[in-house]
């Protein structure tokens, strides 16, 4: 069955998918199996996540991580579907797969951290506690899925790329789920780390951003990252509009990003102190300079921006940079016990058990797996 | 209906941690995971040094941010005593209530131990409890409604001012006291049992209790009032002296 997709004509269409799926599924089997024979085994002992400080570790980082892209991704794709940008339309679909292989991903690893997932189905939408950020994040994420679902549904193995009625609803819930998520943070009044009505927005901008890096990414991956084999409408989407609001986002980032350290080195709160410690670490440098500056830059300049490889390069680093700055905000907004004695430790120290990345393994894994068997089997790839 | 609550005379306290102690034991708490504890503040160079101490339980916030947070109302504030308490049938373990404790007295047991050795690697549980301790509480006073027992996996726990006992109290008595006969079994393990008699409980809603003479003629304080959580736990520091010891904050 022949189907056009936005691999330019003539050149190879860059059918990889099976191996693509081959080697997430082998990924997912690490993963997945290491995490699964360690919860059996020795249970959550094995995560570095204690009653001293640190509730939540990096299992929540890699949940949010891939929840945010998810939400992220759908914005992208309503650029074209509700906003009717028609120069996304080479990337729509491609990024409303991804969005459900992304919130796949991060609810499989949510499931694992979680204490009770099973009660949580049945719990949390039948005791209405609407006071919670976490109650209607719950719900939010749940409808959102579910409708991400249902679109999908009906572009299985159709070239159609018509923008269903159902997306506006879901463009909106991506923006609501991002925005609740942010406030699951920044309503934490007793943790200066993670307060303020910011938090929100600054989720929603690293939302969009992060989505942009995937797409940029995963639509050379689909092109067996060859610039030249690319349709022209759509190198000329990575080289101009969609290159450029990528810059923009990643200037919002940097901006936010930079000015919350500044703010945190400067305040005296209590739980502001880790600043100095995020701020001494080179991890934030590499993050900060090589993962938000460099792309920046990269994206800015004319002459960078139009090379393939700069493209994905550039992607990729902020792929990595979003999850260093993430596990830095969440890890860090605990790392200050909020309450002890001085005979506790001054600041928790923290860093991911073996289990804790495998779990972002698995994420990875089986997000993986489920786009690429869709690309493979499902036509998330093809288009009129 | 009582609003029961607590007086901590700091003053008084020793720190001797026979308040820890009991708590455990009527609680089933593994070690270092105690619903209540004390916290030692030392202050100063040596040779000026000074050590001080806080007794903190769970505050039993009026407006609590740990049942504002609670995604299933698992955590909930119980009408009849004003007390807060976890349904462990109803938590899912999101540990979103331990990150918006501002005291920091929630606990979570699947994790590691915070001291060594592991007792619960040495009396492991059988079913859904956690752990299988020598000493526990007769399995009537077990109640997962109300947190109450042997912690499950998976759940979130806290003091419960010792529901099991406070609930059996006679209506409308004011306060319940060790020294009181008709009270002693209805009192807080952890204010049975202090040496110094440096704890006291009762209605803070009746006007005749001596909790609440306590906090009128002493000044009875409250921690992290900038939280809004109004707790009802009150501590008496002699006037003028902070409630927290020493300089918390040692950012140089």
């Amino acid at each position: 069955m022949t189907m056009m997709t936005d691999t330019a004509p003539g050149a190879p269409r860059g059918n990889h998918f099976a191996m693509h799926l081959v080697v997430a599924l082998v990924l997912l089997a690490i993963g997945g199996g290491y995490v699964l024979y360690e919860l059996f085994t020795f249970g959550k002992v094995q995560f570095n996540t204690t009653n001293a400080g640190i509730f939540w570790g990096f299992a929540i980082v890699v949940y949010d991580y891939f929840l945010l892209t998810s939400t992220g991704l759908v914005m992208v794709a309503s650029l074209y579907y509700v906003f009717g940008l028609e120069e996304f339309r080479s990337v729509a679909r491609r990024c409303l797969w991804l969005a459900f292989a992304a919130i796949i991903g991060g609810v499989a690893v949510l499931f694992l951290e979680l204490g009770n997932p099973f009660v949580a189905i049945w719990a949390t939408p039948l005791n209405l506690q609407t006071a919670s950020p976490l109650f209607w994040k719950v719900l939010l994420v749940a409808a959102y899925s579910a409708l991400l679902a249902l679109v999908l549904l009906g572009k299985i193995n159709t070239r159609e790329d018509k923008g269903s009625v159902l997306m506006i609803p879901m463009t909106a819930l991506a923006f609501i789920v991002t925005l609740v998520a942010g406030s699951v943070y920044g309503m934490m009044a007793m943790r200066p780390m993670w307060f303020g009505g910011d938090v929100p927005v600054v989720f929603l901008i690293e939302s969009f951003m992060g989505a942009l890096a995937f797409t940029v990414f995963f639509s050379h991956l689909k092109n067996g990252f060859n610039h030249g084999n690319m349709r022209p409408e759509t190198r000329l989407l990575f080289e101009g509009t969609l290159a450029r609001m990528f810059a923009i986002s990643i200037g919002l980032h940097f901006i936010l990003h930079a000015g919350r350290a500044v703010t945190g080195l400067w305040s005296n709160a209590e739980g502001m102190q880790v600043w100095q410690y995020l701020v001494a670490n080179p991890l934030f440098h590499f993050a900060m300079w090589g993962c938000i500056a460099l792309p920046f830059v990269l994206m800015v300049l004319k002459s960078t921006r139009s090379n393939g490889m700069i493209q994905i390069l550039a992607a990729f680093l902020v792929m990595v940079g979003l999850l260093i700055s993430r596990y830095e905000f969440i890890i860090g907004g605990q790392q200050v016990p909020l309450f002890k004695g001085t005979w506790a430790p001054e600041l928790l120290h923290y860093s991911p058990s073996v289990g804790e990345w495998a779990l972002l393994v698995l994420a990875v894994g089986l997000a993986n797996s489920v786009y690429a068997f869709a690309a493979w089997q499902l036509g998330a790839e093809d288009r009129a | 209906m009582a609003k029961w609550g607590m007086v901590i005379d700091l003053e008084t306290c020793t720190g001797c941690q026979a308040c820890t102690t009991a708590c455990a034991m009527e609680n089933n708490r593994l070690p270092g995971e105690n619903w209540q504890d004390v916290l030692f503040y030392s202050e100063g160079e040596y040779p000026h040094l000074n050590l001080s101490w806080l007794p903190r339980p769970c505050m039993q916030c009026e407006n609590p941010s740990c049942v504002s947070v609670c995604p299933t109302k698992a955590t909930y504030v119980d009408e009849g005593t004003g007390v807060v308490l976890v349904d462990w049938n109803k938590c899912i373990g999101c540990k979103y209530c331990m990150v918006a404790c501002p005291y920091g007295v929630r606990f979570y047991m699947d994790e590691a131990p915070v001291v060594q050795p592991d007792v619960k690697a040495t009396y492991p549980g059988d079913g859904k409890r956690t752990w299988n301790p020598p000493f526990k509480m007769p399995d009537e006073y077990e109640d997962a409604s109300k947190g109450i027992g042997i912690q499950p996996k998976g759940v979130v726990s806290k003091c419960t001012f010792c529901y099991h006992k406070i609930s059996q109290a006679p209506e409308g008595v004011a306060d319940l006291d060790e020294d009181n006969p008709e009270t002693k079994e209805f009192t807080p393990a952890c204010v049975r049992v202090c040496a110094p008699k440096s704890r006291f409980f009762g209605d803070l809603d009746n006007p005749d209790s001596y909790v609440n003479q306590l906090i009128a003629d002493k000044g009875g304080v409250r921690l992290k009032e900038e939280t809004g959580n109004k707790p009802k736990v009150y501590y008496l520091s002699g006037g003028g002296s902070p409630v927290v010891p020493g300089n918390r904050s040692r950012r140089s």
